[in-house]
């Protein structure tokens, strides 16, 4: 019973944090990151103002657009509902779970990193959206639902025993999944440093199109291209592996791998020739965000199945 | 129908709602920004001298997009920053011809057209920068009931906002020339008139 309470608010953290991500990266494409100018409030105001009459004497309103406003206090909104998510989940935690070791901690390691990721925001609000910083921003989210993931499969895994027995592993398997997610992390860095650079031009270049800040791009970002490409070949190499042994859930997961590195690629191409579009550039983050989670639901299924 | 292809369906049912969505917001954004450049007014007619010696008059304003500042070559405070704003803006759209900068002295009787020159100097990089003197009575006019912007106890009594002028001599907006971020701001809202045409 509270096995599976524990799972549902740590599948509905998750799923919210994914959401999250998503209407993140939604404020950076549309470059809504100062609709409001001060944090927590919008405008000095717990609700953002609808006109310009409702902004308080002391703030200035030169900024004050109501689109961009509400985008990205609908950011900050469901960030509140993450959190209290969040915080309900390390409560069952707290009461239930305190003799589970890697269900507690992990509990009150997502608890960190979402209070956390919610201070960042402020500094990202402050700093006028600089760039590194609102790369580690969703850094920091990346690590959230990696951890969430986490919890999720982890909890599943206490009422569903039956379904993870009768599977042969090798270390090799092991092994490659880590290498797998370590690689992909290398490849989200390498594509949040090519958005980072590309910002860093453009703030200093505000008449370059889009197709000319990726020419003045250093070459490094040809790394992000072949990396992706070797990716494919491994996660092929992967699929391979759990050709024969495999069911249910491990093999879903591993072709859901390929798939999706397949439309990441494709999603990249798509920027490259389009002079990257902002729901492209969207689904491209978000993908790659997915991917870190389903490494981490695949590999906990599997090294479970290992210690059995 | 299996319950897994069920699942698969709602689930690409979902991510299409949630791209769908983003087209949505990311359109609306983007029109939000061209509809938040308002219309304050029409630059009034007026005639400053130059540097160069030569007489600035609304006329100049035409086809060009441009951003005007009160300053005086004495203060402390506000100008200097207000300059190097002006100026890391003349340098990000050098390349670009439709774009000029225009400071006004609030104090004319020690800002000469020397000191003025030499002031100038100091920021501006390029000859789309016009640092301008004339009369104080029609300095204060042209601030106030031109630009609607307050000049009560010159020279440190002018404003510390710049004005975003469209090709069309109206005046579009204010930005406070000290903070970064609405320089920040004034440098999308001039991106988005440039695109604009």
């Amino acid at each position: 019973m509270t096995n599976k309470l524990f799972f549902r608010s740590a599948l509905i953290s998750t799923i919210l944090s994914y959401l999250l991500i998503f209407v993140g990266g939604l404020v950076r494409v549309s470059g809504s990151g100062l609709g409001c100018p001060d944090w927590p409030k919008c405008f000095g105001r717990w609700i953002p103002p609808t006109s310009l009459e409702q902004i308080p004497a002391h703030i200035d309103p030169t900024a004050f657009n109501i689109v961009l406003a509400w985008i990205e206090y609908g950011n900050r909104m469901l960030g509140v509902i993450v959190g209290i998510s969040i915080l309900l989940m390390t409560a069952i935690a707290i009461i239930y779970f305190r003799n589970n070791n890697k269900i507690f901690y992990s509990s009150l390691l997502s608890l960190f990193l979402v209070i956390a990721n919610g201070g960042l925001g402020a500094i990202v609000v402050s700093s006028i959206l600089n760039p590194f910083i609102v790369s580690l921003h969703m850094i920091l989210a990346l690590f959230l639902v990696s951890t969430l993931s986490y919890l999720t499969i982890e909890s599943y895994k206490l009422f569903n025993d039956a379904k993870f027995t009768n599977i042969h592993l090798s270390k090799k398997i092991s092994l490659s999944l880590i290498c797998l997610w370590i690689f992909i992390v290398v490849e989200i860095l390498l594509g949040t440093g090519i958005r980072t650079n590309i910002e860093l031009i453009a703030v200093d270049n505000p008449l370059l199109s889009k197709g000319e800040l990726l020419d003045a791009l250093n070459s490094y970002k040809y790394l992000h291209s072949i990396l992706g490409f070797s990716l494919l070949f491994f996660s092929m190499y992967l699929c391979f592996l759990f050709k024969d042994d495999f069911f249910g859930l491990s093999k879903l997961l591993v072709f859901f791998i390929f798939g999706m590195i397949i439309f990441q690629i494709f999603l990249g191409e798509l920027m490259i020739f389009f002079d990257l579009p902002q729901l492209v550039r969207l689904f491209h983050t978000w993908g790659s965000s997915w991917l870190v989670g389903i490494i981490i639901i695949l590999y906990n299924t599997l090294h479970y199945e290992q210690s059995k | 129908m299996n319950s897994l292809n069920k699942k698969l369906v709602i689930a690409f049912f979902f991510i299409f709602m949630l791209g769908s969505f983003g087209f949505y917001v990311i359109d609306k954004a983007a029109k939000s920004r061209i509809d938040n450049i308002g219309f304050v007014g029409k630059v009034p007619s007026f005639s400053l001298t130059n540097i160069d010696g030569t007489i600035i008059t609304e006329k100049n304003l035409n086809d060009k997009i441009s951003i005007i500042s009160f300053i005086f070559t004495q203060c402390e405070g506000a100008c200097p920053i207000m300059s190097v704003n002006m100026a890391t803006l003349q340098e990000r759209f050098s390349s670009s011809k439709d774009i000029q900068f225009l400071s006004i002295s609030t104090d004319p009787d020690f800002d000469t057209l020397d000191v003025l020159n030499q002031y100038s100097t100091n920021y501006s990089k390029n000859d789309n920068w016009f640092f301008l003197r004339g009369d104080i009575l029609d300095v204060i006019k042209l601030s106030e009931q031109g630009f609607f912007l307050s000049a009560a106890l010159l020279p440190a009594g002018h404003s510390t906002r710049f004005v975003l002028v469209d090709k069309e001599l109206n005046i579009r907006k204010y930005y406070e020339g000290t903070v970064e971020s609405n320089i920040f701001e004034l440098q999308s809202d001039i991106v988005t008139l440039l695109n604009q045409g």
